[in-house]
């Protein structure tokens, strides 16, 4: 596994010397809990064996290998490590706003593993993130999903490197107001919208086309074919249409919804996540046939006009229609709770307990390409857990301790004033007052700066 | 007899005219041009080279280089003696990557048809045919401060955008010379974004790197099939794919400023991915990356300044809960690391030198001392100033040390180097002998924070002052309010507004008046940024005359009137 890494992280170009890169596995016994392990039902009275990074036994009654440290759960509950589809924490920067499509941006480029959004993410039990750009373009960003070994220095240290690749798409208003309003470029409607995907993938198509030309001609001796312009925009699309990459698009109307189920169709692409999805509802049986289904938030609509249209009934209805649907914050304050999030939809659907913890675990981790590593607890499966306190589901339940590869990042006994990782040497300390707009989400975060200063540049030539 | 006579003197006289005329025209009317361009610097300490531990020798000069340092040299007669008995010599200092002298290059106007998305290069900051020579100025008052700082040489840095352009090293010499040692040493490049524009944030920088040298790769594949077949579809080089061919070959490193530990990784991670050579410069925290940077082999050029000290002053030890004083430590001990950071680059052998860039000149004895009580030897010190920049921008057969054939660079001080006390007399840069004033030492006066009643006594300074400075953009004034409130000085100052007309306003931090030496700052600010500028100047009377220095633009001459000072209580 250590080797794999290595190599993907070279191949990634991620400059990784392994003695930075060590990635810390853990050992760890958790004994007599309840375990719910989401797949496989809930075990009472049952322990957990980890050994280096990976969930290696569950049964009763097991001892502890030389080494290992034992933790007592009794009357406490273990379910795996909670995994959110959508967020923005441990970014530096979330859109790069200045081109409808800007499919070579990285967000692997710009991970801050020192952002203090991770450890609060740790102490609500999230241990693995969907760190995304932003929806300011109809074509975003490539994601970066996250592992939340807190303390690192190194952001390759962060980033879960054995992920597949995923990409943002966003659709209605957000690309149409940075883009069509005042630019007066592709696209100012929802029908731009489609037009814009549909152009660059066909531009793709043939962005693909010359580099196999140039690629067969290369070799012949004499060859007179030159190479064409290289675009890590135009070959990320094209990795899209080869399967390589899933797409993870901001939606909320059914229209647009439906739209891009029959945009990838004629493309044939496969990979196809759909994000906020609040009008999923109304699309729930196309949705579960032909994507990776809906990632959605419980109960938060209304903060623009193509958000009204909404329910708390969303997730249920959208599961119940065997759409895979996860729960997801695109905030840092929501990823704190989002096993409160995920009760919301036996309150608003009457899900069970396994379905209402799918939706921020194992389903999360379908819609990532990460299942077979987590989002359950299994044998063989890395050993991202939680230990709560009261079920994950009661109002009252408290996350005690997290786990990532069995090493613990978050213990509520040993929780400091001061968790930051780096402090600047020219820091006045000062009082610190709580802001009231701290659930004010990223999605648009850099594109303000980006709107006043083209804004102004386009006063100042029309004058 | 007498008429003839009268026609001889006139004769004489118009001799004599035209012979001095002639004299006039021969020479240099503003007699500043140099009587020799050979100098000897007899009976000196010189120090040959860091770790040298100093010995007597005479150093004889001639047109910039160095013809002998030793005890037994011939000196010919035209040297002018420059009595070294009482002096200390050291190599010149080299400044491995500074923007002194150098202006930033107006912006460029938006074509007709432009479109943010995928604007010109040349708009958004992408220039790297640009060359530093082009925007440099010689007589600049920040080169004379840095060479009044012991510096001799510099590696100049465009400024710009992402790509601002190729470096150039130049000799601070007689401005008037041609003082350009090697021009496009390097291509420089920095995070910096453009504004409602693509890249418009750090990770459209990162994409756009890649971009352009992955083109660049491909244009020189072209050009290449283009010149060994014919039939071949024409190459289209950019002025930016051309201008970055040097670096894709490997002729010439990437100079990156990356000042933080995040910006450390990710141009390394670049370079890693890409395979071009790189030179880091900039840095400022760094501490946590050193394996980092050691383990790439990547040469760097730390920031010459340490971390102001204000946020550990302004800690207050009363009054303040326990929560507030675990942060405090935490700042303390992030000042105290900070400044420990060389000394770790000196333990872990990385190759490093020093960058002018943003630093203060006048700083920069009290930065080497920081460093050096904090574990930095005085060897690696001046080893940083000297051997490895040379080192690192690849003239050390010209420069770092004081050798036969080198370059006319010293610095002339009045006692060993680091040493407290120690003030530069003499500053020799290509040949030329700049002389600096030496001061007394200054009888320290009490301070007004300590005792007012003591200082005031001695020196008015409440009241109103009017000023005027004279900077490139011309003389600009306005007033300064000054009044002691429980002890300590406050007040305002006035300037022209720099982001339209009128004038603005600003508290004054930071006064203190020391002896008859009035200092204070005041945030400028502009264009979104905060200036710091410091005023600092000698009272007289009801005058005071000084500098005010603004960061990376230098200091400029300032004066000031106390038009209606206050009464005393």
């Amino acid at each position: 596994m250590k080797k794999h890494i290595y190599l993907l992280a070279a191949f990634l170009g991620l400059g990784v010397g392994m003695s930075h890169a060590q990635i810390q596995k853990g050992s760890v016994l958790i004994k007599n809990a309840t375990v719910l392990t989401v797949t496989k039902g809930n075990l009472e009275s049952s322990d957990v064996l980890v050994q280096n990074g990976v969930i290696t036994q569950i049964g009763k009654n097991l001892s502890a290998p030389a080494g290992v440290t034992a933790i007592d759960a009794t009357g406490k509950y273990v379910m795996p490590g909670i995994i959110d589809a959508h967020s923005h924490v441990g970014l530096d920067v979330v859109n790069e706003a200045s081109a409808p499509i800007t499919a070579e941006i990285r967000m692997k480029d710009v991970v801050n593993p020192q952002d203090l959004g991770i450890y609060r993410a740790l102490a609500g039990g999230v241990t693995v993130s969907h760190a995304m750009h932003g929806s300011a373009n109809v074509v975003g960003g490539q994601n970066a999903t996250l592992k939340h070994r807190w303390g690192s220095e190194d952001p390759a240290n962060i980033i879960m490197q054995e992920a597949p690749r995923t990409i943002k798409f966003a659709l209605g208003e957000n690309p149409t107001r940075v883009h069509g309003r005042g630019n007066g470029i592709q696209p100012r409607s929802r029908m731009g919208v489609e037009a814009v995907i549909r152009n660059g993938f066909n531009e793709a198509i043939q962005y693909k086309k010359g580099w196999e030309k140039y690629n067969l001609a290369k070799a012949q001796k004499g060859n007179t074919v030159t190479p064409p312009a290289y675009s890590e925009r135009l070959q990320t699309l094209a990795d899209i249409l080869d399967g390589k990459i899933i797409i993870h698009c901001h939606s909320y109307r059914a229209d647009e919804i439906y739209m891009l189920i029959n945009v990838v169709k004629d493309f044939n692409i496969k990979k196809l996540v759909f994000q906020h999805t609040n009008e999923g509802f109304k699309v729930a049986p196309e949705i579960a046939e032909y994507t990776m289904g809906a990632s959605v938030f419980a109960d938060w609509w209304a903060y623009k006009m193509e958000v009204y249209y909404s329910t708390a009934y969303n997730a249920a209805i959208l599961q119940k229609n065997g759409a895979i649907t996860s729960i997801n914050s695109d905030s840092a304050e929501l990823i704190r709770h989002l096993y409160h999030e995920a009760g919301k939809t036996q309150r608003y659907g009457g899900l069970t307990d396994e379905e209402a913890l799918a939706m921020i675990t194992i389903n999360p981790a379908k819609q990532l390409g990460i299942e077979d590593k987590v989002g359950s607890i299994e044998v063989g499966k890395q050993a991202d857990l939680v230990i709560f306190e009261g079920h994950p589901l009661s109002s009252y339940a408290v996350p005690q301790m997290t786990f990532v590869d069995g090493v613990k990042y978050f213990d509520r006994k040993a929780d400091k004033d001061d968790q930051r990782l780096s402090v600047a040497a020219t820091e006045m300390v000062e009082p610190i007052f709580l802001r009231a707009n701290e659930e004010a989400h990223r999605c648009m975060q850099d594109v303000d700066k980006y709107f006043e200063a083209f804004q102004g540049a386009f006063a100042k030539e029309k004058h | 007899m007498n008429k003839q006579f009268l026609k001889a003197g006139m004769l004489g006289l118009l001799v004599a005219g035209w012979l001095s005329q002639s004299a006039l025209a021969q020479s240099d009317p503003s007699g500043k041009r140099r009587v020799t361009s050979t100098y000897a610097i007899t009976n000196a300490t010189v120090f040959k080279a860091p770790g040298d531990p100093g010995s007597k020798a005479t150093i004889l000069i001639k047109d910039g280089v160095i013809l002998g340092v030793g005890t037994t040299l011939t000196l010919p007669k035209e040297a002018k003696i420059i009595a070294g008995d009482s002096l200390y010599v050291y190599p010149g200092f080299i400044d491995g990557a500074g923007t002194m002298g150098i202006t930033k290059p107006k912006d460029v106007e938006r074509p007709k048809d432009f479109v943010s998305s995928s604007p010109p290069d040349e708009v958004a900051g992408i220039t790297p045919w640009r060359m530093a020579t082009d925007s440099y100025t010689a007589a600049s008052t920040q080169v004379d401060d840095w060479r009044k700082a012991g510096f001799t040489l510099s590696q100049l840095v465009p400024d710009g955008g992402m790509l601002p352009g190729k470096t150039a090293i130049v000799l601070l010499g007689e401005p008037k010379t041609n003082n350009f040692l090697k021009v496009n040493t390097a291509v420089s490049a920095n995070f910096r974004s453009s504004r409602g524009m693509y890249p418009a944030t750090l990770a459209g920088v990162m994409a756009k790197f890649r971009d352009v040298y992955q083109n660049t790769a491909l244009v020189i594949e072209h050009e290449r099939i283009f010149a060994a077949n014919s039939g071949v579809k024409r190459p289209q080089a950019s002025p930016t794919h051309t201008a970055f061919m040097p670096v894709v070959q490997k002729q010439l490193p990437v100079l990156f400023t990356a000042s933080s530990e995040l910006e450390i990784r990710r141009a390394i991670a670049l370079q890693k991915e890409l395979g071009f050579k790189l030179v880091l410069t900039g840095l400022e925290n760094y501490e946590s990356v050193i394996d980092v940077i050691k383990s790439s082999g990547t040469p760097v050029l730390i920031k010459l300044q340490v971390p102001d000290d204000k946020s550990i002053k302004s800690q207050k030890a009363d009054g303040v809960t326990e929560a507030t004083k675990a942060q405090y430590a935490r700042v303390k001990e992030a000042y105290d690391k900070a400044l420990k950071q060389a000394a770790l680059l000196e333990k872990a052998g990385i190759l490093f030198g020093f960058s002018t860039a943003d630093a203060k000149a006048a700083d920069v004895q009290k930065t080497l001392k920081t460093m050096i009580s904090n574990g930095l030897s005085e060897k690696a010190a001046l080893a940083a100033l000297t051997t490895n920049p040379a080192a690192i921008l690849g003239i050390s057969s010209m420069a770092g040390t004081l050798e036969k054939g080198k370059l006319a660079n010293l610095v002339l001080m009045t006692d060993t180097l680091f040493k407290e006390e120690t003030q530069i007399k003499h500053v020799i840069a290509d040949g030329y002998v700049f002389d600096y004033e030496i001061k007394k030492k200054a009888v320290k006066a009490e301070t007004t924070t300590a005792k007012p009643e003591a200082a005031s006594n001695a020196v008015q300074v409440e009241g109103l002052w009017e000023y005027t400075s004279e900077t490139p953009a011309g003389s600009s004034g306005g007033e300064i309010t000054l009044k002691r409130e429980n002890g300590v000085l406050a007040g305002s100052i006035t300037f022209d507004d720099p982001s339209g007309a009128g004038k603005a306003s600003a508290p004054i931090k930071n006064a203190s008046l020391t002896g008859k030496t009035l200092s204070f700052e005041f945030d400028v600010a502009a264009g979104g940024m905060s200036l710091t500028v410091t005023i600092s100047g000698e009272i007289n009377g009801k005058n005071m005359e000084g500098a005010l220095s603004v960061p990376q633009m230098g200091s400029f001459p300032v004066k000031a009137t106390l038009s209606s000072p206050s009464q005393a209580n």
